[in-house]
């Protein structure tokens, strides 16, 4: 992961004795959600968000030469459980699946973070981290383009890929299901 | 025409980073003023702080900061004393679905130093019991007292700890001591499973106090003075559990 430009008004992370508890204090609340939103199972949330710090630790330099440490250590979290996922790919179906009969049946409509995170699994590795920074970090893509040092019209690209992929997975187990129009998101 | 389903996304001037970032006190200047100023009038921004917090209670509940530093002193002990470069003997496994059910019946009984040690300080007449499961598709099976560990299975340790609060777990064996987890005992199974990887047999080492048991210190005692320097001190009960390898 590259380390994003730096910007001004960092909080100083601390250095020496004291750092597990500071980073412990300051950011675990924030990456274990994410790894327990992503994995869905706590226990593997708890591994993975200390594989993130104990990676911090090993390489400190790259937090330090991060912009924002909360979005480097959400990104290492994110980076963390999608290689997780990669493993399981064919989960995303069944969750559609579920999601479609709870609509069906139940006329339950998907809830958005929910339906999220089933088709993150449906789309291209690069289109995945993204689309978190977009649709779950609310970042803009202009922000997205800086943090991740890609261009712009090439994170565009991106999330053309993700809603197509999106698009395709629903087509089936929930045809009527309008995404985003990939040309007007802001 | 049906409206599109949200996913979210960032709004006009609402950021869920930017919340967390002012939170953590990563803003300054213009952008901190800004952004304070819209939060406090923005109730889809009032309800990202009110995420963050219920965040900060949940991490409180499922990763107490002894469990949590444990979990990353074992990590960098690993690394630290990989022969040759990053290669633990044992890897904590991310998602072992076969071990998700718990079973709780104890069947193996403490074994306390079976070699002749004698060990200051150890009760021996304590109710805690330590099992080991490994996963298989059917769910976890226990290990029968000196059954071989399958190679390759993931493991998962379960404590009955009896009245005590605290606990560390440690692997030991031809490579050394290795943390496993250290935090309050937990009266089933020990979060993460992992895989005994490396050759040789080995222990499994289960120190249980009323007290914070350290794991780094308990790692370095083990280097020290082996098995006979599990205990941190009287009134610490041990349970080891020999380790055979099936062949491969």
């Amino acid at each position: 992961m590259g380390s994003p430009p730096s910007r001004a008004g960092t909080a100083a992370e601390p250095e020496g004795a004291g750092r597990v508890e500071e980073l412990y204090r300051r950011h675990a609340a924030g990456v274990l959600a994410r790894c327990r939103y992503l994995l869905r199972d706590d226990e593997a949330a708890r591994d993975a968000t200390q594989d993130v710090f104990a990676r911090v630790l090993r390489s400190p330099g790259e937090l330090a030469s991060a912009g924002s440490p909360t979005s480097y250590l959400l990104r290492a979290a994110t980076h963390q459980c999608l290689n997780v996922l990669r493993a399981s790919r064919a989960a995303w179906r069944d969750e559609i699946q579920r999601m479609a009969r709870d609509r069906r049946e139940r006329g339950i409509e998907p809830e958005s973070r929910e339906l999220l995170r089933a088709l993150l699994a449906a789309a291209p590795d690069e289109a995945k981290e993204l689309a978190v920074l977009y649709f779950v970090d609310e970042m803009t893509q202009a922000e997205i383009a800086a943090e991740t040092g890609r261009s712009l019209p090439t994170v565009r690209k991106r999330l053309r890929e993700f809603l197509a992929a999106a698009r395709a997975a629903l087509a089936e187990a929930m045809p009527d299901l309008v995404l985003p129009d990939p040309e007007a998101l802001p | 025409m049906t409206a599109p389903v949200g996913l979210g996304g960032p709004g006009v001037a609402c950021s869920a980073l930017r919340v967390r970032r002012l939170d953590a006190g990563e803003l300054s200047g213009e952008e901190l003023l800004r952004t304070e100023a819209h939060v406090a009038g923005c109730e889809r921004c009032q309800a990202v702080r009110r995420q963050i917090e219920a965040e900060r209670e949940a991490l409180h509940r499922h990763l107490p900061f002894p469990a949590f530093a444990a979990g990353i002193a074992g990590r960098l002990a690993g690394s630290a004393q990989a022969p040759g470069g990053w290669r633990r003997r044992w890897v904590p496994l991310a998602l072992a679905a076969g071990l998700a059910a718990v079973v709780v019946t104890p069947i193996v009984r403490p074994s306390l130093l079976g070699r002749g040690d004698v060990l200051p300080g150890v009760r021996t007449k304590g109710a805690a019991s330590v099992q080991v499961q490994v996963a298989t598709p059917a769910g976890p099976r226990t290990l029968a007292a000196g059954e071989p560990v399958p190679s390759g299975a993931a493991m998962r340790i379960v404590l009955a700890p009896g009245d005590r609060r605290e606990a560390a777990v440690a692997l030991v064996d031809r490579d050394g001591p290795a943390l496993l987890y250290a935090g309050p005992a937990p009266a089933g199974p020990v979060p993460g499973a992992f895989e005994w990887t490396g050759e040789g047999d080995g222990e499994l080492v289960v120190v249980l106090d009323d007290r914070p048991v350290d794991g780094a210190a308990l790692l370095q005692r083990l280097r020290d003075q082996g098995l006979g320097g599990a205990v941190p001190g009287r009134g610490a009960e041990l349970v080891v559990v020999p380790l055979t390898r099936s062949a491969r």
